[in-house]
């Protein structure tokens, strides 16, 4: 497998995982930036050019409040995760630990069949 | 900063109106968190650093591209019903224009078969070009307005209406379908021709068949409203089964027979062809048209053989 193909596979792989992740670490009011650098302290690097598009997708479909503010002597757009999104979020989470869960165990069986 | 305002302009000129605003001025506060954070960082920033960022953030058209993602001129539910009406409706022009640039040719001395050839391709490019300009209209304005009504047309099939499984040749091309109706339409236009042309177009008429041989050709046009009509059936039923296969088989039997007919009863032409004396003899035009004739009936042996082997395959 080509490196190209890989990181085409990488990025389908994390893109649906993504939207969980910004649920998730939107909890409190954060700007584009700050939640991309706890994101990254997380573990998640996301580049800009995917990360703040997704945001601005997930306000517009009300899964995220969002609210200008002046901090610092400039404007910076505070998103935080809505009553909808945190709804969606608590579904999402059960999906996503039954899927870990059985890809976990699928994962384990090959790993195991591979060194026998 | 005039380098990051020059960005945040070409990325908005690439957005739709209603979004320049709100989009850019997000991405500028995005930007200005980025060159803060730098400067924390290195202490100072200079040109290079922000122009190293800005080409990191990727191209103002990919960027606009990232939060407004372009759209389909038809969107994808509606591309297959797109595809076939652009087929149908290009195969019906086709059709039209084979009938008018036939009717032409005979009504001209003047125009060869270059020039019939040409007609009908030009004819058809002109109808073809307004056709696609008015159906991609059309269902760009029904892709804006409903996008969703696919869903309606995906839920509502049976399992039970799905032809049987075959081989790949047992479904019927809309190509085919449009190639026989053009020939049977081509047969009737040229059968029928007095029909067609005012009386000085018939003097001047290309057309000079024998009497008998012309009244013998007409009693030949059934066979081809036939062919109309079964090309028309298949149309609806756009899969060969053993009783389309018998009809096929029954049809193209007929106008092999009629062709050995035609060409079994000579003399074909006119005698003292004016415009030809000089050019051929009459001899060698008869021997023309007698061969053209069995050219002619090779097409519908062909498809005979062809279809009987289907047939047997069918069992």
């Amino acid at each position: 497998m080509t490196t190209g193909q890989l990181d085409k596979m990488r990025l389908e792989l994390r893109r649906g995982v993504l939207v969980l992740a910004v649920l998730a670490s939107l909890k409190q009011p954060l700007y584009g930036y700050s939640l991309r650098k706890q994101l990254r302290d997380g573990g998640i690097d996301i580049d800009e050019g995917t990360l703040y598009p997704l945001i601005r997708r997930l306000a517009e479909q009300g899964l995220l409040d969002s609210e200008w503010q002046q901090a610092e002597g400039r404007e910076r757009r505070y998103y935080q995760i809505s009553a909808m999104g945190a709804d969606l979020l608590a579904q999402l989470s059960d999906e996503w630990q039954q899927l870990n869960g059985a890809l976990s165990k699928l994962l384990a069986k090959n790993t195991e069949e591979t060194e026998l | 900063m005039n380098l990051v305002e020059r960005y945040i302009a070409a990325v908005q000129r690439e957005l739709p109106d209603e979004k320049r605003e709100e989009i850019g001025r997000e991405l500028s506060a995005n930007i200005m968190d980025q060159l803060d954070a730098l400067r924390e960082q290195q202490g100072s920033l200079d040109k290079e650093q922000t122009v190293a960022l800005l080409k990191k953030m990727g191209h103002p058209r990919a960027v606009a591209q990232q939060f407004v993602p372009p759209q389909p001129l038809i969107c994808l539910g509606y591309m297959a019903l797109y595809k076939y009406t652009l087929f149908m409706v290009f195969g019906i022009l086709f059709l039209l224009q084979i009938a008018g640039s036939t009717v032409d040719w005979l009504s001209s001395s003047q125009m060869g078969l270059f020039l019939y050839l040409k007609s009908v391709a030009n004819g058809f490019l002109e109808d073809a070009i307004f056709a696609f300009s008015a159906i991609t209209l059309g269902f760009w304005v029904m892709s804006q307005q409903q996008p969703l009504q696919q869903d309606t047309y995906e839920r509502n099939w049976q399992p039970e209406q799905l032809p049987d499984a075959g081989p790949g040749w047992q479904h019927i091309s809309l190509q085919d379908v449009f190639t026989d109706l053009a020939t049977y339409l081509f047969l009737l236009v040229i059968i029928w021709y007095p029909l067609w042309l005012t009386p000085e177009q018939l003097a001047n008429s290309r057309l000079v068949f024998n009497d008998t041989f012309y009244e013998f050709l007409r009693w030949a046009s059934p066979l081809a409203v036939l062919g109309i009509v079964f090309s028309m059936f298949q149309l609806r039923y756009r899969f060969w089964n053993r009783a389309m296969l018998g009809a096929g088989i029954a049809l193209n039997s007929l106008f092999v027979l009629v062709i050995l007919l035609l060409a079994a009863n000579g003399p074909f032409l006119q005698e003292n062809i004016e415009q030809w004396r000089g050019v051929f003899e009459p001899g060698q035009l008869e021997r023309s048209v007698l061969i053209t004739l069995l050219i002619i009936g090779m097409f519908p042996l062909w498809e005979v053989g062809r279809d009987l082997i289907r047939f047997r395959k069918l069992r």
